[in-house]
C-alpha cells in the first residue's frame, strides 16, 4: 500500500517544527486553564499506517477516553486525542487540582473537563500550523468517548480508510511538577493540502 | 480451547482447529462477520471496516478485500465453501457497527456503523443466507470471540463480562 502522497524526511522534519510549536502553545493554553505551570516535552512525529493504530496505542480492548475534532478550512482533517483510562483520570486531577487517584469515574464534568482540554490542545496546534503556513484552519467542537481502544479508533480508521493509508501521530508528555501524563494525538490531515501548504509557506 | 488468533482491521481466519479462539477485540463502527458450519466445524470471521469497496488505492490489491464488507462476505463464503463448509448450513452473526461519534453536527455524515450494517444485511440477502443472530448498533464498543470448538460466539462490551450470542 502506498500513500498518494509520499511523506519524505524533509517534510516531516518541517511538519516536526511545526507540531513543537504547536505542542508548546498547547501547554500554554493548558496552563491558562488550570492556572498553573504545565509544561511539556518535546513531542514526537511519526508517520504510521492506518491499520496499526489499535496496536500502537494498547490493545485494543483497553478502556480508553478519545477527544476528537475535526477541522476544516484551506486544510481539512482530523484529530483524536487519545488517553488511557487511567492517565485520563490522571489528567482529570491535574486539571481539577485534586490529589492523585482523588477522580474514580468519569462523569459529566469530568468528561466536559476532558473536552476543553482537547478542545484546546487542539486549537492552539491548530493555530500553530494555521500560523506557519498561512493558512485558514478552523477546528469543530470536541466530542468526547469513554470505550475500548479498537472501538474509538474506528471513528478515524472508517473516515479516513481508502482514501489516506498512513496517518500522523504526535506523541507528548504534560506535565505538572513531578506529575506527567503522556497523549497521544493522531492528526489526519489532508496530504495533499497539507503537502501543497508548507512547500508553498517560508518554513 | 484457548488459541487466539487476533483479527486486526481488514484481517480474516477460518480454522477447522478447536483449540482455535478467532477474536475481533474493540469493534466500533467495525463489524466481525462470522460464519460457522456447525457440522464441518469450518469456522471464519473477519473484521470489516467499511461498507464497500469503491475506487480506492487498494482497488488490485486482494489482501484488501476483506476492509470491505461487501466483498469480505464474497471472499469468505467461498474461502469457507473451498475448505468444506455447506453454504446451506452456514450460521452467520454480525457483531459491531456502532455509531462511536455522538457529537452535534458529526454524527450523520459520519455513520459508517449503520452504513456497515446495512451493507452486510442487504448482502448476506442477495446470497440467500439468514443472519442468526446480530449485536449491532448503539454507541458502544464490542469484543467478539467465535470459539471453533463448539461454534459458539460471544460478545463483551466495557465493564461488563462476556456474553453468548
Amino acid at each position: 500500500m502506498q500513500t498518494t502522497i509520499p511523506f519524505d524526511q524533509d517534510l516531516l522534519d518541517k511538519l516536526s517544527a511545526i507540531a513543537s510549536e504547536g505542542i508548546k502553545n498547547a501547554a500554554a493554553g493548558f496552563s491558562g486553564m488550570v492556572g498553573r505551570k504545565i509544561e511539556v516535552d518535546s513531542p514526537t512525529l511519526e508517520i504510521i499506517p492506518l491499520l496499526t493504530i489499535p496496536k500502537v496505542v494498547g490493545g485494543p480492548e483497553d478502556d480508553a477516553v478519545g477527544v476528537y475534532l475535526r477541522f476544516e478550512g484551506d486544510m481539512v482533517g482530523q484529530i483524536m486525542m487519545i488517553i488511557p483510562y487511567q492517565k485520563a483520570l490522571e489528567l482529570v486531577d491535574m486539571l481539577m487540582g485534586l490529589d492523585k487517584g482523588a477522580t474514580k469515574t468519569l462523569g459529566t464534568l469530568e468528561r466536559s473537563a476532558l473536552g476543553e482540554l482537547g478542545n484546546l490542545c487542539g486549537s492552539f496546534f491548530l493555530n500553530s500550523i494555521a500560523k506557519s503556513v498561512n493558512a485558514d484552519i478552523r477546528p469543530s467542537p470536541p466530542a468526547v468517548m469513554v470505550d475500548m481502544v479498537g472501538a474509538i479508533l474506528d471513528i478515524v480508521v472508517a473516515t479516513v480508510g481508502g482514501i489516506s493509508e498512513h496517518v500522523l501521530l504526535v506523541h507528548a508528555n504534560l506535565m505538572d511538577g513531578t506529575r506527567f501524563v503522556e497523549t497521544d494525538f493522531w492528526v489526519l490531515p489532508d496530504m495533499k493540502a497539507l503537502h501543497g501548504l508548507i512547500n508553498n509557506s517560508s518554513i | 480451547m484457548n488459541n487466539p488468533i487476533s483479527l486486526g482491521l481488514g484481517e480474516q481466519a477460518i480454522s477447522r482447529n478447536p483449540e482455535d479462539i478467532l477474536v475481533a477485540y474493540g469493534l466500533g463502527s467495525c463489524l466481525g462477520i462470522s460464519m460457522i458450519d456447525p457440522i464441518t466445524r469450518v469456522t471464519g470471521l473477519f473484521h470489516a471496516v467499511l461498507p464497500e469497496r469503491t475506487n480506492g488505492s487498494d482497488m488490485n490489491d486482494p489482501t484488501a478485500a476483506f476492509k470491505y464488507v461487501d466483498c469480505g462476505i464474497e471472499n469468505m463464503l467461498a474461502a469457507m465453501v473451498k475448505e468444506g463448509a455447506n453454504k446451506g448450513r452456514l450460521i452467520v452473526r454480525v457483531v459491531g457497527g456502532a455509531n462511536m461519534l455522538i457529537a452535534p453536527g458529526m454524527t450523520s455524515t459520519f455513520d459508517i456503523g449503520t452504513r456497515n450494517i446495512e451493507k452486510a444485511r442487504v448482502k448476506f440477502q442477495q446470497l440467500n443466507i439468514k443472519v442468526a443472530a446480530e449485536a449491532v448498533g448503539g454507541h458502544i464498543g464490542r469484543t467478539v470471540r467465535v470459539y471453533v470448538a463448539d461454534s459458539r460466539v460471544t460478545v463483551k462490551v466495557i465493564g461488563d463480562k462476556e456474553k453468548e450470542l
